[in-house]
């Protein structure tokens, strides 16, 4: 049995029409590339479409990527085009969600620290906040912190250079702030 | 803001996100039953600007030269003020140079325009775009292309500055369009209209474009998207720019 291929060498036989080498590679990101529809969709329904068009889309356009590049942002940036366009076709985005309270964490699993820093209602509370920014400034969000990509990959999936990534996010983490503030949170 | 981001770290993780659906297996029957995404606009059409083309496009409404033309309506749409008249000027006064001022790189015309420049988010557009500046209405230009064969050419200016189109009360077509929901543009075809660039007077030389979606974006800012492409691909276009 050979080694397992590496995600150049997917990547390589995926550009020559490899569609099983390719098959590889959506499952290695489908996870990413649906979480990240989800949260600029905010629907379902939507985050699925956006995400199986976008590899169908990256497929084909595989001839484009340079070699040595990372493919996660390159990934990211097609499926959060899908994403947010099928967004403005609706004219709407749907709200976000917390899980529900009682709903333990990934299977039962420990909440992280992080999520043991607010009660459910402030939680709920700031995630309506988020849901009521501008659009790029929520999407900045969304990606830096939701998704927990980083600056040079929010950067790369928005198609936004990093100093305006900066730029929305400082302006976002401000108005955010002062709606919290003015709201008593 | 340490204390704000951590709580945002906590809200992401406690998202109720819906299973992840498998994927890999419906992108590759999607693939093995050959389907493909739809063919790239730029290499199906191509955006016309030869004078001996105009000239023809042009030619029945341009058959009695005159200089001026009474103005029958006007429109305005941000910096943009569209006057119908009933006949366009000579065609012999009509230039190709866009008129887009001097070359620079995105970041210094997002710096020298002093508004959030918005850049087209379309697959299809696989080549960045020549980037220009122009220093009189603080005009950003995008042109995919060349100046001599344009594809597209997509601007954005702040307020200042103004725009002169002049259309063909008859012959050229005006649609209000819905870009985005709450804010219109317009969408001009048919015969194409004159531009003419800030502070020149109608005796100046003027642009002839074809079909072309004027907007004003929620900041204020008023895009120009110039291409023989049809209404909806503008739009798409004008929709994916963030």
């Amino acid at each position: 049995m050979g080694r397992p291929l590496t995600e150049a060498e997917l990547v390589e036989r995926a550009k020559r029409g490899d569609q099983d080498a390719y098959g590889e590679l959506v499952h290695a990101y489908q996870g990413i590339a649906f979480r990240t529809a989800y949260v600029l969709t905010g629907s379902a329904a939507e985050a699925e479409d956006a995400a199986q068009d976008a590899f169908v889309k990256a497929f084909y356009a595989l001839g484009r990527f340079r070699p040595g590049a990372e493919l996660r942002p390159w990934l990211l940036r097609i499926v959060a085009n899908e994403a947010r366009n099928r967004r403005r076709s609706a004219g709407r985005r749907t709200n976000l969600a917390l899980r529900a309270a009682a709903d333990p964490l990934s299977g039962g699993a420990a909440p992280s620290p992080e999520a043991n820093l607010l009660a459910g209602e402030q939680q709920a509370r700031l995630l309506a906040a988020v849901d009521g920014l501008p659009d790029e400034q929520r999407d900045v969000v969304a990606c830096r912190y939701f998704l927990e990509l980083t600056e040079e990959e929010t950067a790369a999936a928005l198609g936004l250079r990093k100093g305006t990534v900066k730029s929305r996010l400082s302006r976002g983490l401000e108005r955010l702030r002062r709606e919290l503030e003015a709201d008593g949170a | 803001m340490p204390e704000l981001e951590n709580a945002l770290r906590a809200v992401g993780a406690n998202l109720d996100y819906p299973a992840a659906p498998d994927l890999s297996g419906t992108v590759r029957r999607r693939l093995a039953e050959g389907e493909r995404p739809r063919e790239p606009f730029l290499r199906r059409r191509t955006l016309v600007v030869a004078l001996a083309v105009l000239a023809v496009a042009v030619g029945a409404v341009l058959a009695v030269p005159q200089a001026r033309s009474t103005i029958r309506d006007w429109l305005g749409i941000g910096n943009v003020t569209i006057r119908y008249v009933e006949e366009l000027p000579p065609v012999d006064k009509a230039t190709s140079d866009l008129g887009l001022g001097e070359r620079v790189s995105l970041k210094e015309a997002e710096d020298r325009a002093g508004f959030d420049v918005q850049v087209p988010r379309v697959d299809d557009l696989d080549d960045p775009p020549k980037v220009y500046f122009r220093e009189e209405d603080r005009q950003v230009g995008f042109l995919y292309g060349s100046e001599d064969d344009p594809k597209l050419l997509i601007t954005q200016a702040g307020v200042g500055g103004a725009v002169e189109k002049l259309a063909n009360i008859d012959a050229t077509n005006t649609e209000f369009v819905v870009v985005e929901p709450g804010y219109r543009g317009v969408w001009l075809s048919g015969e194409k209209h004159g531009l003419f660039y800030p502070g020149a007077g109608r005796e100046e030389p003027f642009r002839l474009v074809g079909n072309a979606l004027v907007y004003e974006n929620p900041s204020g800012v008023t895009v120009r998207i110039e291409a023989e492409i049809s209404r909806d691909e503008a739009l798409r276009i004008a929709r994916s720019m963030h």
